[in-house]
């Protein structure tokens, strides 16, 4: 480990403190499998029992309700909380060196993301000890996700388990937001995307996929959260509540099967590449299949939905559009069978495995094709045949990570694995999944997620319960060899493979914290190089004035046996002042951050929904408060913080006066609170602190001198970043929107009128309108203020923004105060989320939307602060006000339809 | 302060086409021509958004390809909106 290595303020990998506080890419790559692996054992355990009851029909040790539960909890964990999150252990460890980054774009939000992960996973483990976790099974089906068809012995755990998945997508989304950022920006230059080598790609488009389809699983589960917490009527909805459920889970769903399944067919790629010694054949067109199957992944949701009551023309368009995406695959399979041929195959550890997922794919590929026939699909839905399906297709991909795992594991560790522990791993894993799973190929009529079957099924289902137990057996194998060969290994060299030729493989083994000791990686001669800085910025002017780079080969193109040859110079490579550029790669907050998103959820679950509004309150007065204290500590006492400090207090009495008034009375209020209301206090509390030390955190990450950032050159890391977060908050809010235009349609278009009062009116959304409009023009001539370096216009400016966003508030809280409390003959009740399916669509909807305001009016305050004692001026650190007013404007632009479409037509 | 100009003949603007869609139910026509009106009104709110991404979120300046990634998340929603809505027609 290099100099720098020790001296970034990281504590040694031995101390617990190490991580808890890192933030570099490969200790979170090892956290994310460690703890994927973690939660495999954790599904695989309820998957031994789901086995244990399926011995006998009728089952044997577990009651309904508890073989309910572990048939959710098994498909929850293993589809959210172990698979993914495995191939995104592999791909924090290896994308980044892969593409000649020293770590992802931003290492903060990186840790962040795991962090969620472990937490929300904790939580929807907690599930179980409140009472009872979800038993309506994985895809949370419409109306069993409802509070009606929920057990009240469940009623806590199962929104403690939909908040956990919130939690988790919410993770996803930052992942996204990050390793999409790092790809476009932190390329070694010379290496063009289609240049990639295969795993990065299959990252690249795995995480597209995951921006846009975990953002409509984020919408699906903020209603049925809604649905449970408050009472809203979207899923409950007789004419369209449970159609709506399916498409929005589907949309996200059919896509996580490729986001679950391309970082395995990347792996499947470099394997074959590299054990036989041959570049992938068709690589051009073996990417252009992914790309396709990547887009056409949106097109195919409704193959999940001919049971239900869409109509028969949709049906018969989604049947050929499944059809069609076996197509890209074929060509996939046929590419990486024919590379084998064409090359000489070397039957290690890693490759036996990826063959191993290549034959399981296939078989569970073919066998989905008959489930996208719609008349074949009438008979096949509800049966073992779609659990033997989907556990070939999934475990298969599964089976290729595991290959993965062996593959980096020299790299990672700096050892070698026992190859005949793996060898014996490998058959044992291979035998007993196809003991457990095709058995149920032959008795497929059994119904699925039951356990009454039919008698003559009786010897297939032991083969397959003796079969799971013989796959989980061969984990302790794995769990064996990794953990002896970490201390009693055999040291790795930097390249074990003969023919490995990806980046990873010409560093040292375990990398450096900043992986590149050699130099600066490079391509811009088609091959890599590594430079010295100098070197480095002029070949970068050489590659400018002539245009384009040549073509790299940063996989498979130039094999080479030999690790030397693919380095060319340059020791000592970076300059001791590059030590600067790396101010801290340690910080607590991520995990306080997270620890407070759990704390928080875990009372949500259980808060009553008359206390629901209460912490949030708290926590903003607290944040005003908070915002004075820091500040006045990082940037030195001003009067702005005083005025803060002020706020802050005095809004916490007042917040606390009318919690009084509410409850009639303090000593009311505090009795009538259960627990949950206090721990979703804490927990805001916490994230309220976590967030605004986050903030004022000195955490420099520079963007790297030279990278090839196609075709994002001319957008800054922080701006990219932004933009592509709103690209998945145009879903969210997409989605939502879909949701009420959905709902209309299914409730009669025009019928909806009757479903609002006449006081329910345009002008309050007219006035809104006005405010928001406004508070975007003062954002932009704030960011002119700041780019100019006037300080007092950029905090009037601001000021200004802050007030008009207070105004847009008080406007929709004295309208959602009338529409509560109205009288009519209609509505004797009032009008508020719970009336009917028009007014939950209304309030949650633009509720949603007031929410991103407050958001934007917190984030407004800390500029103000921060603005007052300097910060911001000129045109490089303006950058800040511009990116939040990409977020500001863009919350402009979601009302600017939410107002017609809820207050006009 | 070059672009204040601009700045506020948009914000003009954004604010004539508001009053304008609410003017269009408060003057009855919405209810007399529903579909036409709605079109109208839909068409309007569009603009308005291009307006604000164009101009105020400066999309205009930046490069093409993230244009492309946010239209691409409004086809996703267009096409999972209409899609859905059609097959349950």
């Amino acid at each position: 480990m290099s100099e720098h290595a020790e001296g970034s303020h990281l504590p040694p990998r031995s101390t617990v403190k190490r991580w808890l506080v890192t933030t570099n890419h490969k200790d979170v790559g090892i956290l994310y499998i460690v703890t994927a692996l973690f939660f495999l054992v954790f599904g695989g355990i309820l998957a031994l029992l789901i086995r244990t009851q399926m011995w006998s029909p009728g089952g044997t040790i577990l009651s309904g309700m508890g073989y309910n539960q572990a048939v959710t909890g098994h498909g929850l964990l293993m589809v959210f909380w172990f698979i993914s999150p495995f191939a995104f252990g592999l791909a924090n460890y290896v994308v980044p060196i892969q593409i000649g980054a020293e770590d992802l774009a931003f290492p903060r939000l990186n840790a962040l993301s795991y962090w969620m992960y472990l937490f929300s996973g904790l939580l929807f483990g907690s599930s179980y000890f409140l009472g009872s976790s979800f038993q309506g099974g994985w895809t949370l089906y419409a109306p069993l996700n409802v509070p009606t068809y929920i057990p009240d012995v469940a009623a806590v755990g199962s929104v403690a388990a939909i908040l956990a998945l919130l939690l988790f997508v919410a993770s996803v989304t930052i992942s996204s937001v990050n390793f999409l950022t790092t790809m476009y920006r932190m390329r070694a230059k010379g290496l063009r995307m289609r240049d990639l080598p295969l795993f990065s790609l299959s990252i690249v488009l795995t995480v597209w996929m995951m921006l846009f389809a975990f953002a409509a699983l984020l919408a699906a589960l903020i209603i049925l959260s809604a649905d449970n917490i408050f009472g809203t009527t979207y899923f409950a909805n007789e004419a369209g509540g449970a159609m709506l459920w399916t498409h929005l889970f589907w949309f996200f769903g059919h896509p996580e099967v490729y986001i679950v399944f391309f970082p395995a067919l990347g792996i499947m790629a470099e394997t074959f590449q590299t054990f036989s010694g041959k570049r992938l054949v068709g690589r051009k067109w073996f990417i252009l299949a992914m790309v396709l199957v990547a887009l056409q992944s949106f097109v195919v949701w409704m193959h999940h939905m001919f049971l239900t009551g869409i109509n028969l023309p949709v049906k018969t368009i989604f049947m050929a559009t499944t059809i069609g995406i076996s197509l890209p695959f074929d060509l996939m399979m046929f590419a990486l069978i024919y590379t084998m041929i064409k090359g000489k195959v070397r039957f290690t550890v890693p490759f036996l495995w990826n063959l191993g997922a290549v034959i399981l794919f296939i078989v569970g590929g073919i066998t989905g094709v008959f489930l996208g026939a719609v008349v074949l699909d009438y008979q096949f839905r509800g049966t073992y045949w779609v659990v033997a399906h989907f556990h070939y297709v999934m475990v298969g991909g599964a089976t290729a990570m595991f290959g993965g795992l062996y593959y980096w594991f020299p790299k990672m560790t700096g050892k070698m694995y026992d190859r005949k522990l793996g060898m014996a791993n490998f058959l044992t894993y291979f035998v007993g999944f196809n003991l457990l799973y095709f058995p149920m190929f032959v008795v497929w009529e059994t119904p699925r997620r039951v356990f009454e079957y039919s008698e003559a099924f009786t010897p297939w289902h032991r083969v397959a319960t003796v079969g799971a137990f013989l796959l989980a057996s061969s984990f302790l194998i794995m769990f064996y060899n990794l953990a002896k060969s970490i201390y009693a290994g055999d040291p790795a060299p930097d390249n074990p493979w003969e023919y490995g030729s990806t980046i990873e493989w010409s560093i040292p083994s375990p990398p450096p914290l900043e992986n590149f000791p050699k130099g600066i990686p490079s391509y811009t001669t088609g091959k890599l190089e590594f430079l010295s800085e100098d070197e480095a910025i002029e070949q970068s002017d050489r590659v400018s004035s002539s245009g384009h780079a040549a073509p790299a080969a940063a996989d498979g193109g130039t094999v080479t046996a030999t690790e030397g040859a693919l380095a060319t110079s340059a020791e000592p490579a970076l300059e001791a002042g590059h030590e600067d550029d790396h101010v801290d790669h340690a910080s607590w907050w991520p995990v306080t951050l997270s620890l407070a998103g759990f704390v928080t959820f875990l009372g949500l679950a259980g808060i009553q929904f008359e206390y629901f509004l209460w912490p949030g309150l708290f926590a903003i007065s607290f944040f005003i408060a908070y915002l004075g204290i820091e500040g006045a500590r990082r940037d030195g006492f001003a009067s702005i913080h005083a005025l803060m400090l002020g706020l802050g207090a005095a809004g916490f009495l007042v917040v606390l006066q009318l919690l009084s008034i509410d409850k009639g009375g303090l000593g009311a209020a505090i009795d009538g609170a259960s627990p949950y209301f206090y721990v979703t206090t804490l927990g805001a509390f916490m994230g309220t602190a976590s967030l605004i030390s986050m903030g004022w955190e000195s955490f420099n990450v520079p963007e790297p001198v030279l990278a090839e950032r196609w075709p994002f050159a001319a957008v800054g890391k922080w701006k990219l970043g932004m933009w592509v977060f709103l690209a998945s908050d145009v879903i969210l809010f997409g989605a939502f929107i879909g949701s009420y235009l959905f709902m209309r349609v299914a409730n009669g278009w025009t019928d909806w009128h009757h479903l609002i009062p006449e006081a329910h009116v345009t002008m309050p959304g007219l006035i809104n309108t006005y405010l928001l409009l406004a508070s975007s023009f003062a954002v932009v001539v704030a960011l002119e203020a700041a780019k100019h370096e006037k300080r007092k216009q950029l905090i009037g400016w601001l000021f200004l923004t802050f007030a008009l966003g207070i105004g847009f508030l008080i406007n929709k809280g004295i309208e959602w105060q009338h529409l509560a409390h109205l009288h009519t003959e209609a509505f004797p009740e009032g009008w508020f989320l719970t009336t009917n399916v028009a007014s939950s669509t209304f309030f949650l909807t633009t509720g949603l939307h007031g929410a991103h305001v407050i958001v934007g009016l917190l984030i407004t305050l800390f500029l103000i602060v921060r603005a007052w004692t300097g910060a911001y001026m000129g045109e490089e650190a303006s950058g800040t006000v511009e990116y939040f007013g990409l977020y500001w404007h863009f919350v402009d632009i979601v009302w600017l339809f939410l107002f017609p479409l809820f207050y006009i037509v | 302060m070059s672009q204040l100009r601009t700045y506020t003949i948009m914000f003009v603007v954004l604010m004539v086409f508001s009053t304008t869609q609410a003017m269009l139910e408060f003057t009855g026509l919405l209810e007399q021509y529903y579909w036409a009106i709605f079109g109208v009104i839909m068409v309007l709110s569009t603009i308005k958004a291009v307006v604000v991404a164009g101009w105020y979120q400066h999309l205009r300046y930046e490069p093409r390809s993230v244009t492309y990634m946010i239209a691409s998340g409004v086809l996703a929603v267009v096409a999972l909106t209409t899609a859905a809505a059609y097959s349950i027609l």
